[in-house]
């Protein structure tokens, strides 16, 4: 296939429809930086549930040795089989819970690594230790207002050092970012919209602009992909151009956005630049350079063989 | 060559259908006219053998194959055995001689050697090779046909189809395409040209398909445009 025909086009169909092109370019920019961000913020909300547990979780905090709440249900030392047996007899009897899971104290001692400062786990005498972690059972509540009864009944229990509950904390942390991120998604989802009729005039205008061209390519026998190819590319590269300043934009936030509320707020565990690149490149959800193409493309081939029907 | 096979079409909406039971046979090398009145079905019949259209009923085949049941994928190639001329040129203004002429060739992917090759015998054969490097809007009538013909020819079709090539043309100009299509269909090209021109049609007699209402009403060897117009 001679390419030489399709640069060219393509060149001059940039040009020709230079206001237009930039017209999606940025509407593009704007909405999937938005997307973008309501990406970023899903997995800050999974991040932080992972953490903290989530505002429909209480922690079951169990005895270690030498334990600093001076609980008397610790007097017997680190919590035993025994006294687990009987505080997990006690959650499955509770009516409140609707499920709870066990976390070893190298499991809760890995995630805190990622909240605190990497100073408190070096050293010779490290402030914080893996035996000074506790085992905890994360407990889901049926009803995020109801916990009452299953606090008392287990707050007794031998081996139980306390309950940590931060409904109310986590609740407020979890709305602000639910309601940004849903925010993000509803901007996202107009201007993506406005996109979307924005590449299909483009493509109107252009198919107009050339179809005397196009007319005479049918009829000599061009491939339908030979016809359509400069309009695929054009389409393309304005994704690109979207796709790459939202990259840009997303970079920004991060450094400056993530990282400065990292500096402030430390008890969160906030979202690193892994995170940043798998929202960018993911596939699951997909990511914006998914996203942008797929935006463009998908309506370029529909238009195409609409109007370059051979 | 081309064969109709009790084909009928039908558009859309109310009226009679466009082409009624046609049944024609072209051989290969053959130069046929396609007399009648507008609206007779001339261009349906033309469009049909691109596979612009499909026909409602009936078979079209071209160079052996049933066109109507041929995949969407394939158009293209069989196109491409189709040299097409029209009556309004449709030259690319802005695109010289040479360039409107290996246009056709670019876009089916021909290599840059067999283009530069191929599209200065042509313009050789249609008598612009001194025109090569002129813009449309500075040729005659004439010449910018014969450009359109270069274009469908340069791929060397099979067939050759021209809808009205001198509807636009003065008579000593008619003559001249007459001549280049005449030349074209000595080379062994199935021509087949829908007109009105009775002039030419008398001066150069060739096999005459006269259709009206849809209908084949005469198919004559060497016939004259007809009595009844």
């Amino acid at each position: 296939m001679q390419l030489r025909y399709v640069f060219t086009e393509l060149r001059s169909g940039l040009r020709r429809n230079l206001s237009m092109h930039l017209a999606v370019v940025l509407t593009l920019f704007v909405s999937l930086t938005l997307a973008g961000c309501g990406l970023l913020l899903q997995r800050q909300a999974d991040k932080t549930a992972e953490t903290l547990g989530n505002e429909l979780q209480i922690l079951v905090n169990l005895c270690v040795a030498d334990d600093p709440s001076e609980s008397p249900n610790c007097s017997a030392g680190e919590v035993t089989k025994p006294q687990l047996q009987e505080i997990e007899r006690a959650l499955n009897d509770s009516p409140e819970v609707d499920s709870f899971e066990f976390q070893t104290k190298e499991e809760g001692y890995e995630k805190a690594k990622e909240i605190y400062s990497p100073e408190v786990f070096e050293g010779s005498d490290p402030v914080i230790t893996v035996d000074d972690w506790p085992a905890q059972y994360w407990v889901t509540l049926k009803d995020p207002k109801e916990a009452d009864g299953v606090i008392s009944a287990v707050s007794g229990l031998d081996g139980v050092s306390g309950i940590k509950d931060q409904r109310e904390a986590l609740s407020q942390i979890f709305g602000i970012m639910t309601a940004l991120k849903y925010g993000s998604w509803v901007g996202a989802g107009f201007l993506l919209f406005a996109a979307l009729l924005l590449v299909a005039n483009t493509i109107r205008l252009a198919a107009m602009a050339r179809r005397r061209e196009i007319g005479i390519m049918r009829l000599v026998g061009a491939s339908t992909l030979y016809i359509a190819l400069p309009f695929l590319l054009e389409a393309l590269v304005t994704a690109a151009i979207g796709v790459g300043l939202t990259a840009g934009a997303l970079a920004a936030f991060m450094h400056w956005g993530i990282g400065g509320l990292e500096g402030t707020i430390q008890f969160l565990p906030w979202i690193d630049w892994t995170d940043y690149v798998e929202s960018l490149i993911g596939l699951v959800p997909p990511g914006i350079a998914l996203i942008g193409p797929a935006l463009t493309l998908i309506p370029t081939l529909l238009l195409t063989r609409k109007y370059i029907k051979v | 060559m081309i064969r109709f096979e009790k084909v009928t079409k039908n558009y859309p909406g109310p009226g009679k259908p466009a082409l009624d039971q046609v049944t024609v046979d072209i051989d290969k090398g053959e130069f046929v006219y396609l007399v009648g009145q507008s609206g007779s079905g001339k261009s349906t019949a033309l469009r049909l053998v691109l596979r612009e259209l499909r026909p409602t009923s009936g078979r079209v085949y071209v160079a052996g194959k049933e066109i109507n049941r041929m995949a969407g994928w394939k158009v293209p190639r069989l196109r491409r055995q189709v040299g097409t001329v029209f009556q309004d040129f449709r030259l690319l203004p802005n695109k010289t001689v040479t360039e409107n002429v290996a246009f056709a060739l670019q876009v089916i992917g021909k290599s840059r050697r067999e283009i530069n090759k191929v599209v200065p015998e042509t313009l050789e054969v249609v008598g612009l090779k001194d025109k090569a490097t002129r813009m449309p809007d500075e040729l005659s009538g004439g010449e910018q046909q014969r450009v359109a013909i270069a274009r469908a020819f340069v791929n060397r079709p099979m067939i050759l189809i021209a809808d009205e090539p001198t509807g636009n043309l003065d008579p000593q100009t008619s003559v001249g395409i007459m001549n280049l299509l005449e030349e074209i269909n000595q080379r062994g090209t199935t021509v087949v040209m829908a007109t009105h021109d009775h002039g030419l049609v008398d001066q150069f007699r060739k096999r005459v398909v006269e259709l009206d209402h849809g209908r084949v009403v005469r198919d004559e060897a060497a016939g004259s445009y007809g009595f009844q117009h």
